[in-house]
């Protein structure tokens, strides 16, 4: 009985809290955009750079709504001043803030032993160029680079190439049952907690549409594979232009 | 000093006023991709904007030049694609201005009178523009008169010199015909529009042929096009829609 009275009231909060902050143009953006796609899921509703619009991130994409909620755009945003896409910049912090919420206990870590940089790459133990990435595990942590894998089975929930992810999570030695099952090796079938599930939820909310899909520490999606050192020039380079950018 | 302030001011007004939406648009993204091609910059349905073609996509330009949107644009109320809307404007504006001097033109013969024309990018090496032309008659029966234009392909090395032997044939549509067939049309040379409206579709993003466009400036999709009975069921469709509107 008590139970039956807190939930709603526990659910009722909530909703005031999120929307104590939403104004008249937000509601507006969210109202059109609902208009159009009904069954968008609206992550974030804010002030658009682009002066008289709303920016409204649905999952990993983004789209622009007049204030007054009459006009729908949807693409890529460029400031032609500073020749920034504001679009990218914008998801990669919701990116950003996506994958960092994913504690280590999450993980599966590969780490030098004073990283320099650290990327998050959704992986499909059955993918070839993950495969091959992992292969390479070593001459990444060489150069400094710190891999954390989130599994992203692209076949979806329950199918054999979830079960190998759960059955290597489930393994005692983590790290090696990745990477035997990266070498071909099937993994011995084993079952426990784990959140598989949920890290390939999360690769859907934040745009992974095949493995791997590598994120920069900023959020920025850089992709699929690349080698040991392209992948150390790109993030040299994506750290120069942050600190540029800013 | 408070002179010199709106003086300043007024010049900078004229300035402002100056710029046209071209130039406007032409230095906003010349920042972005200076190699750009631009064209058909317009104002937007959308206030507070220009579109244009820019390297054959639609983008929309805010009229202070400083942001640009790559992408597409909806009015909400009526849910209507507007970039859909425009791209068509902006082609049935372009057409207009190619008269047919320029066109090779197969109408349903006499006493039919055509119900619709559509006007097709075609290539003589490309196969399926040489499937669409099989069909030619049954367009032609159906009431669809069918105004071809030459876009040939660079990846289709000699296609401009068979259009041009086309072109300049003594009978046009008959070479074109036997062309489409396979036939090597020979080598005639002659002043010509085929570089001109080649030019013209690459200025409205035109990438591939067959490219086939109504009346009203909507590009029909090659799986409709290519069939004569679901070519002539969208043209009813979207000139019962723009009569509606």
């Amino acid at each position: 009985m008590k139970l039956r009275h807190c939930l709603p009231l526990a659910f009722a909060a909530a909703f005031t809290l999120s929307h104590a902050a939403e104004n008249a143009e937000d509601a507006a953006a969210r109202k059109a955009l609902l208009e159009l796609v009904p069954q968008a899921k609206i992550d974030t509703v804010e002030a658009a750079p682009l002066p008289g619009f709303r920016q409204v991130i649905v999952g990993s994409q983004m789209v622009y709504v007049s204030d007054d909620g009459k006009y729908m755009l949807q693409g890529t945003l460029y400031d032609a001043k500073s020749k920034r896409d504001l679009t990218a910049s914008r998801l990669a912090v919701d990116h950003k803030r996506k994958v960092d919420a994913v504690p280590v206990s999450k993980r599966i870590v590969f780490a030098p032993p004073k990283p320099k940089y650290k990327i998050t790459v959704f992986t499909d133990i059955d993918c070839g160029y993950c495969r091959k990435l992992h292969s390479q595990i070593a001459e990444y942590n060489k150069r400094g680079i710190e891999v954390d894998y989130l599994f992203y089975p692209r076949s979806g929930l329950n199918t054999p190439s979830f079960d190998k992810a759960v059955s290597v999570w489930c393994a005692k030695d983590r790290n090696a049952a990745f990477t035997a099952a990266k070498a071909g090796k099937a993994p011995t079938p084993a079952k426990c907690d784990n959140p598989v599930a949920e890290e390939y939820r999360l690769g859907q909310q934040v745009g992974v549409d095949g493995t791997p899909t590598i994120f920069a520490p900023d959020g920025t999606k850089i992709g699929g594979y690349l080698s040991p050192n392209e992948m150390l020039a790109k993030l040299e380079h994506l750290g120069t232009a942050t600190l540029a950018g800013n | 000093m408070r002179l010199v302030f709106i003086v300043t001011g007024l010049l900078l007004a004229v300035v402002a006023s100056a710029a046209t939406p071209e130039d406007t648009v032409r230095q906003a993204m010349s920042t972005l991709a200076p190699k750009l091609r631009i064209d058909a910059v317009q104002e937007s349905e959308i206030p507070g904007f220009y579109e244009a073609i820019a390297g054959g996509e639609f983008v929309y330009v805010t009229k202070d030049g400083r942001y640009v949107l790559d992408g597409n644009a909806y009015d909400v109320a009526n849910r209507r694609d507007l970039t859909a809307t425009a791209r068509a404007k902006v082609r049935k504006d372009a057409l207009e201005k190619i008269g047919p001097d320029k066109r090779i033109v197969f109408a349903p013969p006499a006493p039919m009178a055509p119900k619709h024309t559509v006007t097709v990018f075609t290539d003589v090496d490309c196969p399926f523009c040489r499937r669409f032309h099989q069909q030619i008659a049954e367009y032609n029966a159906k009431g669809i008169a069918v105004d071809y234009l030459f876009y040939p392909l660079s990846i289709h090395p000699g296609a401009d010199k068979k259009a041009e032997a086309v072109w300049c044939s003594k009978d046009r549509p008959n070479a074109f015909t036997a062309a489409m067939a396979g036939k090597d049309p020979g080598n005639a040379t002659c002043p010509n529009p085929i570089s001109e409206l080649t030019e013209f579709a690459k200025s409205l993003g035109i990438g591939g042929t067959p490219t086939v466009i109504a009346d009203d400036g909507t590009q029909i999709s090659s799986s409709i096009a290519m069939s004569p009975d679901r070519l002539a069921a969208e043209l009813d469709r979207l000139a019962a829609a723009s009569a509606a509107n």
